[in-house]
This record gives structure tokens, sequence and C-alpha cells, in this order.
């Protein structure tokens, strides 16, 4: 696995087009909601911000680089190329995957701990970082779920909208609106749980018995993307 | 059949839904030698090599490598290396990254500088394979394929796209590996390459294997041909002389130098000069397209 992902981080930093999608994009971004942060807070609240942020990075610089990171290793045969060597697929895949997930990892981190010091601190920072891991867990699971059904990075554009701006939706209506209402319909739309789990880790007056509740659709989206991407993942182009 | 082949193919089908593009498919492959696979258009020799090569599952039949399946990565792939049909490599990697890379990945020691130099490529080794030609594409192809000296080696047309010095650089390798020892799976559609350097070939059309064995087996398998031509009005040649609708004629036979002896002796006693005279022995283009045009087969989709 290490050798692989070595050399995908070297692949990854010499591709402009990945560093700007994965790097500039989501890190502007974050600036902006840091930036207006009172105006956001005033919408919904500071844990609602701190969760935008999450599913910002997890949305563009993971979900959206590991579509096109893998379609462009399929579409070039590079996978058919691992595969052609005694690493296993399990082996391959990871190699491929933890770059740009330990990136996004590095790019949270820094945005979220920027984000406390100047809007303050959360309530409960394990949980958030549980709520936080287990959302880039089922991103990075419907990613290489999405790449099964991704020919190329040019079509990755279009694979990727529906998730990727889905979540940032789906995060933002259950941050701004609660849970009051239509409660079972948000939890189980991808992220609506995880972000209540962020929101109400953030703010503070979650029971711990209602935050592992709230673990269990994220948890299932994850196992879902699993299985989509078993069952739709190819390691070569259809021909 | 050998006793302990490195390569087993028992009745091997490979089905893409209501096609069936390998049939009934059996050969081995002994230990240390050349084995040409060839075959038409469609016949069927690629999806029989990815599976040998442990890319696919077979539909029906077995396959066994080095005496286990082709998909257990682990037991087979660090004593095989494979040169694909087609690159695919990572185009932002340098030329020595990817031999570093893929040779960690082969489970083979080797130095990364020693292949490179084998193929010719110490001068690029810092270049990224974006910016190589084809030519030197297939070159670095074959070189992380021969990393760490392989028991054996798939070559899935290798000389496609070199120059005729990279071609006879790359055989002097092979040769090399095979003198070793390395059993060697060979396709191409340059039939002289398997005719210089098969010890065996097997014919592939409609799905199966139509014909196999030794070069001189097979050529045998056809008659050798002569042909020339006479000037108006010369004397009838030799019974077992055909005419052609070009006006020129052509002798088939098993018997290449006696029959061309006695020809040319006819030629002396009736003082004719045969013009375009050619004596060619059977080559394996000519079993290729007589197995190709066999009316018995159908043709391939």
């Amino acid at each position: 696995m290490f050798p692989i992902a070595r050399s995908e981080l070297v692949q990854v930093l010499r591709d402009r087009a990945v560093l700007i999608t994965s790097l500039i994009m989501p890190l502007a971004a974050s600036a902006f909601f840091i930036g207006f942060r009172d105006v956001f807070a005033g919408i919904g609240s500071l844990g609602y911000v701190a969760a935008v942020l999450v599913f910002t990075i997890a949305a563009f610089s993971l979900y959206v680089t590991t579509v096109t990171t893998l379609a462009g290793r399929r579409q070039s045969l590079f996978l058919k190329r691992l595969r052609s060597t005694a690493a296993g697929d399990a082996a391959i895949l990871s190699g491929l995957v933890l770059p740009v997930s330990a990136i996004a990892l590095v790019q949270v981190a820094v945005i979220v701990t920027t984000f406390a010091v100047v809007g303050g601190t959360p309530a409960d920072a394990l949980l958030f970082v549980v709520a936080a891991v287990a959302t880039f867990a089922m991103m990075l699971a419907l990613g290489i779920g999405t790449a099964g059904v991704t020919t190329s990075p040019e079509h990755a554009q279009v694979t990727t909208l529906p998730l990727s701006l889905g979540t940032i939706a789906v995060a933002s209506w259950v941050g701004i609106t609660g849970t009051h209402d239509l409660t079972e319909l948000k939890r189980i739309l991808p992220g609506g749980a995880a972000t209540e789990l962020m929101v109400g880790a953030w703010n503070g007056g979650l029971a711990l018995a209602d935050a592992l509740l709230l673990l269990v659709p994220t948890a299932a989206w994850v196992v879902v993307a699993i299985a989509l991407a078993a069952r739709m993942f190819r390691w070569e182009p259809r021909r | 059949m050998a006793t302990n082949p490195v390569i087993d193919v028992d009745r091997l089908g490979v089905t893409y839904g209501t096609f069936q593009a390998v049939k009934d498919l059996s050969f081995q492959v002994e230990r240390g030698e050349l084995y040409a696979l060839l075959g038409t258009n469609g016949a069927g020799k690629t999806s029989t090599l990815e599976v040998v090569e442990g890319h696919r599952t077979p539909t029906t039949g077995s396959v066994r490598v080095l005496g286990s399946a082709p998909t257990d990565r682990r037991a087979v792939r660090p004593r095989t290396g494979t040169m694909l049909q087609e690159s695919g490599f990572a185009p932002d990697l340098t030329v020595v990254e990817t031999v570093r890379l893929i040779g960690r990945l082969s489970g083979r020691e080797d130095s990364a500088e020693r292949v490179l130099g084998l193929v010719g490529l110490t001068l690029k080794a810092d270049t990224r394979v974006a910016q190589l030609s084809g030519g030197e594409k297939r070159r670095l192809d074959f070189a992380t394929a021969v990393h760490g000296r392989p028991e054996l080696l798939f070559l899935d047309e290798p000389t496609t796209g070199l120059d005729i010095q990279s071609r006879d650089a790359l055989w002097g390798t092979v040769e090399q590996l095979r003198a070793d020892g390395t059993t060697i799976v060979l396709t191409t559609h340059y039939l002289e390459e398997a005719q210089q350097h098969a010890d065996r070939v097997g014919l592939m059309h409609g799905g199966t294997l139509r014909r196999e064995g030794t070069v001189a087996e097979l050529t045998r398998s056809l008659p050798a041909s002569i042909r020339f031509s006479l000037p108006p009005g010369a004397a009838t040649p030799p019974r077992q002389a055909v005419p052609l609708e070009d006006r020129s004629w052509a002798i088939e036979t098993f018997e290449l130098q006696r029959d061309l002896k006695q020809l040319l002796d006819w030629a002396a006693a009736s003082e004719v000069e045969l013009d375009g005279l050619s004596a060619a022995p059977t080559r394996l283009d000519d079993v290729f397209r007589a197995v190709g045009t066999d009316p018995a087969v159908p043709a391939p989709r």
C-alpha cells in the first residue's frame, strides 16, 4: 500500500487540476465561511458553520478528488498495471486514496482549528472529531462507489455533482432548520445525521446516547457505499 | 505432455453474455520454453491471455500458472513479469519512479538502473512518462516486466512501435533470459518473430486452438512453393507444375529440394530460361493464412 500511496502523492502534487480542485477551491470556500461566520451563525449557529466547513472539504478535497483520481487511473490503464503486480486489490485501492484522504484530513484539521480559534471552541471537541471522521469515511466510500460509474476525469465533473452539492445542501438544510420536523428524512439523507451530530457537538447540549444513535445513519451510508462500490467498481475501462 | 508444466490450460471457456470467445481450449507451456500464442483477429487470444495472466476468471475449465490459480497474485506475481499490450503507466511519474514502483510491487529485488540500461532508457530516467515516445513507453514496459528476472514472462506484442535497433536489443535480452531458464509466453502480429524465436506455437481461430507444435512441425503440414514463368513457346514444364492466372506456374511440394532440382534439370535440358524463379519453404504466415481461411471454421465476429 505505501509504495502506491507515495507514488500517488507525487502524482497529486504534480497535477495542477487536482491541486486546484482539492486544495485551493476548498480553502477559498472555507475562508469565505470563516470570514462571514457571524452572518452564517446568525442564520444557523456556529455549529452549523463548523459542519459546513467539514462538508466543504469532504465534498471537494476528498469526494470529488477520489472520483476523479480513480477514474483517471482506470482510464489510463494504471489500475490494470497495478493489478498485474503482486499487490492485492485492497492494498491498491487503499494506496490510491490514502494521500487524498490524508490531505483532506489535514486541511479540515487546520480549517476547523482556525475556526475554533476565531469563533470559539466546540463544547465537545472529541465528539465533533468522531463525527467529522465518520463524515469523511462516508464521503470516501461514496467516492469509491461513484468512481464505479465514472468513465473518465471529465465525466467525474458530472457524476460527482449530485453528491458533492447534495451533501452540502443537506448539511445546510439540517444546520439551519434543525431536525425538529422531518426528523427521519433529514437523518436518513447522506450527511443529515452527521450534520446534526456535528452541530450538537459544537454547540453543546447533545446527550451521549443521542450522539451514538446519530452515528448509525452515517455508518449505514458507509456500508451502502461500500456495497455499491464492490458491485460497480471496475478496474479496467469497458471495451 | 509435460509432467510439471509452468502453465496448464485445461478446457478453458470464456463467455461474455451469449458470446463464447474461447471454447474448450487446452494447452501447456513447459518450463524454459518460449511459447508463441498466435491467432487471427477475434480468435480469443486476448481473452485467453487475460485469464492466464490473472486479470479474468474462466467461465469454464481451469488454468494453473506455476502450480497456482493465476488470480492468486501473492503466489504467482512475484515469479511472473508481464508486458501488457498497452502501457498503462502514470503519466506524471518519471521513468525511474515507474520502474521502482512496479519493481517494488512485483516482489522481486533488482536495480532500476540495471533494467533501464537493458532497454536503453538510462538517459531518460528523470523524464516523465507522458513525455516518452510510443517506442520508449514499450521499452519501459519491457523493463518493468523483466525487473527482478522473473521465472515466467508474458510478452504481449512486445515490439509494436519499436525501431529495428530496439527490437534487436529486446530480443537479445529475451534470449539471455531464455538462456537463464525463463519461460516465456509471446503474442505478436509479427509472425517472423514467432518463426525465429518460438520453441512451440499455438494458433487460435474461432475461440479454440487449431494448430500447435514446433515451427518445423507446423510448416511441414503445408507444401512449399516453387514459382516461375516461361517465355512464349517454351516446352511444357514438369507434370506437377500448375498454371496460374497470371501465366506463371507453380509447383507445391513437400520435397522442395528434390523438385527444385528436377525443375532446374528440366530447364537445362529444354534450354528454357525460368523467369522470376522463386522457391520458398512454407512459412508460419502460410500456416496462419490457412488456419484463418479454413472454410470449416466460421468467421469471427
